[in-house]
């Protein structure tokens, strides 16, 4: 599984995609400073949900996660991994690790740091890396079986981004208990002092769910890639 | 249809079809291949590709049975260690050498001491020299000769390539047929397509013609080549006096038919070459003036028109 890893993390590690994706997370500390500046209580809490948790983990796990299969897929290379004595599981973990591994330190180190200038403590800090680090291994895993199922992946991606985690997802509590959002956040409320609407869940809860997420699109995406016709 | 092998086939294809919607690409195709090169002929589009995917377990048959070495190949992920294909795509992982990417194949197929496999591999193709440079930097030609070095690093029993003449040159192409001969001789099953008859013609004795998706003749390349030029031609002649030279040749019995179709002379021939070498003797016998003598349908693709034609039996 390490061949399979390290070819992953070199072909979805593409350098516009990780300069891309650095001058975000360099964006995201420059604002996490300019935040600092502020004088809200939770302002910290905040930046980090709207702009972190929103916007750039979702965005990020899904250009490095759905490139992990898709590319394969579109430039017709899944072949040369296919046609070897290697359980689909197996090429599945190993793309979602891969996919996994280039996000955390990209987006979500610089999230972390970016949360350390914002004012919020020691508390949001914690909050940060391990929402990040949660909400990232579930949009990777969900993305990865999106880059496997369906062509133009990035689209589809968006769209789930948009319209699901960002509008439906907070139209109510079940709706929400359906997002990663609704957990990631529920993550930062409880363990910092912010208050976020439709995020009450528990921390256990909230860490469980979204893995469990990941879990299962990890079993569909193996089960998709021995039963379909490889180009 | 069916020609048996005197060997035990490792390869066993039964009433296979494969549609993609409304587009049959594979209709109820029946062979057995065994040991040695067997070259699959037949122009592109014709569903060689698709069913070179189906010998390799990349794609479901709609209806009817793959069988390689007695095992599903769709299913049986075991299998995989003794089949090996060049797919007719020119991509590859363009971010890895050309050694990493032989040596990946190696790693995946459980080989012992993969690197020096790879390097073993590369030797075979020709490679070595330019195994450190990267994929992406190579030529077409280059990539070939990587991706047959890739596919038979694990030294599989059965070797599936499709279209791996394509982008080489002359020197190469013999390299490669010998090399194939060679793994043929050697009791591996070497399956090798090619919409060029010409080719084909250098990879052995055994092939299969697939047209329009179906199996349009199996057997031995020297009866099925010349039942390809003894099928019927039509040529078309531009001359001062067409119905006079028709009848001439008809009498002659260079011609199976004539027609006049405004002022041209179409003739039907089985014996082309006979016709081709006594048309201007017998025109300049009979002081008539030819202008212009041209094969209608001379191409490849009326061949294999011909095999498929219901109407004709195909045996060879």
């Amino acid at each position: 599984m390490r061949s399979l890893y390290k070819l992953f993390v070199a072909s979805i590690a593409k350098r516009s995609r990780v300069l891309t994706m650095a001058a975000v997370g360099a964006l995201g500390i420059l604002l996490g400073v300019v935040v600092g500046l502020g004088d809200e209580v939770d302002r910290g809490a905040q930046f980090i949900s709207r702009f972190g948790l929103l916007l750039v983990v979702p965005i990020a796990s899904l250009v490095f996660a759905s490139a992990a299969l898709g590319d394969p897929v579109e430039d017709r290379t899944l072949v040369y991994l296919w046609l070897k004595p290697v359980q689909r599981w197996k090429i599945i973990v190993a793309a979602t690790l891969a996919a996994v591994s280039v996000t955390l330190p990209l987006v979500g180190v610089p999230l972390i740091i970016a949360s350390s200038f914002t004012g919020g403590g020691r508390d949001l800090v914690f909050a940060t890396a391990l929402a990040c680090a949660v909400g990232i291994t579930a949009y990777t895993g969900l993305f990865v079986y999106l880059g496997l199922r369906v062509k133009r992946a990035l689209l589809w991606g968006l769209g789930y981004i948009l319209i699901w985690e960002g509008f439906i997802a907070r139209a109510g509590t079940n709706a929400s208990r359906l997002s990663v959002r609704g957990h990631t956040r529920s993550i930062l409320e409880r363990l910092t002092d912010a208050e976020f609407e439709l995020a009450d869940f528990s921390i256990g809860y909230s860490v469980a769910m979204p893995l469990l997420a990941m879990a299962v699109a990890v079993s569909l995406a193996s089960v998709r890639l021995s039963r379909q016709d490889v180009d | 249809m069916i020609e048996q092998s005197a060997q035990s086939p490792m390869i066993e294809v039964a009433g296979v079809s494969k549609w993609f919607g409304d587009l049959v690409a594979v209709s109820e195709v029946t062979f057995e291949i065994g040991p040695g090169v067997t070259a699959l002929l037949g122009p592109n589009g014709a569903g060689k590709s698709t069913m070179l995917r189906m010998l390799a377990g990349l794609a479901r048959p709609s209806q009817g049975t793959v069988r390689v070495l007695g095992r599903d190949p769709k299913t049986d992920v075991e299998l995989t260690r003794q089949i090996a294909l060049v797919p007719q795509q020119e991509s590859v992982f363009e971010v890895l050498t050309g050694l990493e990417f032989v040596q990946l194949a190696a790693e995946l197929q459980g080989v012992e001491d993969p690197a020096d496999a790879a390097r073993r591999a590369l030797e075979l193709v020709e490679l070595t020299d330019d195994a450190s440079r990267k994929v992406s930097e190579y030529s077409k030609g280059m990539r070939q000769r990587a991706k047959v070095a890739h596919a038979l690093v694990h030294d599989p029993q059965i070797i599936i390539l499709d279209e791996p003449l394509s982008g080489l040159d002359p020197r190469q192409r013999l390299h490669m047929v010998d090399l194939f001969q060679r793994l043929g001789a050697a009791g591996r099953c070497v399956i090798v397509s090619s919409h060029i008859l010409e080719e084909v013609e250098r990879f052995g004795s055994r092939i299969l013609v697939i047209a329009q998706g179906r199996l349009a003749a199996v057997g031995d390349f020297r009866a099925i080549r010349e039942l390809m030029d003894d099928r019927p031609l039509r040529v078309r002649v531009v001359c001062s006096e067409p119905r006079r030279l028709g009848a001439v040749l008809l009498d002659g019995g260079l011609v199976m038919g004539a027609t006049v179709e405004e002022n041209q002379l179409l003739l039907d021939t089985v014996n082309i070459a006979s016709l081709r070498s006594e048309l201007a003797r017998v025109a300049k016998a009979h002081n008539i003036r030819l202008f212009e003598v041209l094969p209608l349908d001379d191409d490849l693709e009326s061949v294999f028109r011909y095999l498929v034609d219901p109407n004709r039996a195909v045996r060879s």
